[in-house]
């Protein structure tokens, strides 16, 4: 078994309080993910991958299958010693609207039950590592999206988490903030041994970044495999003709 | 230290940020009890109902500022997340409702103190209104500081089962609650029916309570009893409802909505 490993995943969503609407979102997912690979999930709007990650951190409960991680089954719950090693950074990310880039980052920090001392070291070193310095002190309101995406993701590494899931991390960013983000990606994969999921509609990232990606549409994975693998699949030249081919078809 | 403490120290913090940045938060605590006790106060005055009668509306005044604080901090527990858009977050982390209900509720008590010093203080300065002996007080006030944890917890719980929609009653299921619990006049004054739901509310025991140190005689018996055992319940069965709606929550996607 694989470090996580999903098995029949499947999510409807009703919506509406008296003409019940049902949009299903994931039919029948299976996907392996090993210890400290990148992985990647690629495909289009609507897909469903960011309902897989939401399944993933049990914030989205499926209507049937099942997740295991580490060989346990957290299909209903993640007891709380397992919330610790897991964390998640979204693209466009939210976080309480007058607080300071500092302040969010002590308060997270202090959710991860970090001791005072312990939190104030993280929180610097933290804002050092993601070069927030100029930024520690300006309300999250304030920033502008590449701070705010940059802000996100010090933060989801403040527990040290084992595994980290990336849903769109540089969504709406300029050029030179997206080579950015995708730098402090590289360099956390590097220095800490973590697991990471990432979503993304841009396929050259998906290229630089993930050891192995999986193709979801319509709520079902088409395609698994290393670059390669997909290339050699779809006999496309790169990620992003073998996006268009799958998407297509 | 516990790492439950930390926790809700967390939330504390969280709470105590926003209530120093935002302006509304400052009326919370200064404009709107003292309108309100100004307002009840000069209007007992007019009416000329005698120091007695007079004590009463303005205790109905000092409990409604307090209750009103406090319960607003512990909504504010779930809200603030709801309304910054990081419910998500909050909840990925490894926190449960306790955490943020008690650190939130511990903030309102401190503000809700605030509240009733100022809210005492001007009264007697105004309108030579006197507390009762000091347990009767710390009984009332402890009783008063429950049930704005209970009308919080239930915001919560409405939140986390209909969706943000039903925010507004943040601030006006409180007021239905004060209304029910006989907050400026005798339970024995409603309806029978009323006086009924009336007893089924903690803080209708709290305030009669309070006001017996003013020699009024209660509509209700073992009035510190009845008030804590019924706190007690309503807090523990709010605990497994606030569960219920996150499990609920969970499963319809309605986290994710709060989030995005």
């Amino acid at each position: 078994m694989e470090y996580i490993e999903m098995k029949s995943i499947c999510k409807t969503y009703i919506s509406g309080f008296f003409a019940k609407r049902k949009t299903v979102a994931l039919r029948g997912v299976n996907l392996s993910i090993r210890k400290g690979e990148i992985f990647g999930l690629l495909g289009p709007n609507g897909a469903g991958k960011t309902t897989l990650l939401n399944i993933l951190i049990s914030q989205l409960l499926s209507d049937s299958g099942e997740l295991w991680i580490d060989e346990r089954n957290y299909t209903m719950e993640f007891p709380m010693f397992f919330k610790k090693k897991i964390n998640m950074c979204s693209g466009n990310p939210n976080f309480p609207w007058c607080m300071t880039a500092q302040e969010i980052l002590r308060f997270y920090s202090l959710l991860y039950g970090l001791r005072f001392s312990d939190c104030r070291m993280s929180v610097e070193k933290s804002i050092k590592m993601f070069e927030l310095e100029k930024y520690a002190d300006t309300r999250f309101d304030e920033l502008s999206t590449g701070i705010k995406q940059r802000l996100a993701l010090a933060k989801s590494l403040l527990n040290s988490p084992e595994i980290l899931l990336l849903d769109e991390p540089t969504i709406g960013l300029d050029p030179a903030a997206s080579i950015k983000i995708r730098e402090l990606i590289k360099d956390i994969r590097r220095e800490r041994n973590i697991t990471i999921v990432l979503t993304t509609h841009y396929m050259r990232e998906a290229e630089e970044l993930c050891d192995r990606a999986a193709f979801i549409k319509n709520g079902r994975i088409f395609a698994v495999g290393t670059r390669l693998e997909l290339q050699n699949l779809t006999r496309r030249n790169n990620l992003e003709e073998v996006f268009i081919e799958l998407a297509n078809n | 230290m516990n790492w439950r403490i930390i926790k809700i120290y967390a939330f504390m913090y969280r709470n105590y940020i926003f209530a120093r940045r935002n302006i509304f938060a400052f009326f919370e605590i200064i404009f709107w009890p003292a309108v309100g006790i100004v307002s009840v106060g000069l209007m007992g005055s007019f009416l000329d109902v005698g120091s007695k009668t007079l004590s009463f509306l303005l205790t109905g005044a000092i409990f409604s500022g307090i209750l009103q604080v406090t319960q607003l901090d512990v909504s504010y527990g779930l809200l603030y997340d709801v309304w910054s858009k990081s419910l998500k977050q909050t909840f990925l982390a490894p926190v449960d409702h306790y955490d943020y209900i008690i650190g939130s509720w511990i903030f309102g008590i401190i503000r809700g103190a605030i509240v009733f010093v100022m809210l005492a203080f001007f009264s007697r300065w105004a309108f030579d209104f006197f507390l009762p002996p000091f347990l009767i007080v710390f009984i009332s006030l402890a009783g008063v500081v429950l049930s704005a944890l209970i009308i919080g917890m239930s915001v919560n719980f409405f939140v986390l089962f209909f969706g943000q929609r039903i925010d507004v009653v943040a601030w006006s299921f409180s007021i239905l609650v004060m209304l029910l619990c006989g907050i400026y006049y005798p339970v024995s004054f409603l309806p029978d029916f009323f006086i009924v739901m009336a007893s089924f509310i903690p803080l209708t025991y709290f305030l009669e309570y309070f006001r017996t140190g003013y020699g009024f005689s209660p509509e209700f018996s073992f009035l510190v009893v009845k008030g804590f055992l019924l706190s007690l319940v309503y807090i523990f069965l709010l605990f497994y409802l606030l569960q219920f709606a996150y499990d609920r929550a969970r499963k319809n996607g309605l986290i994710l909505r709060l989030s995005e």
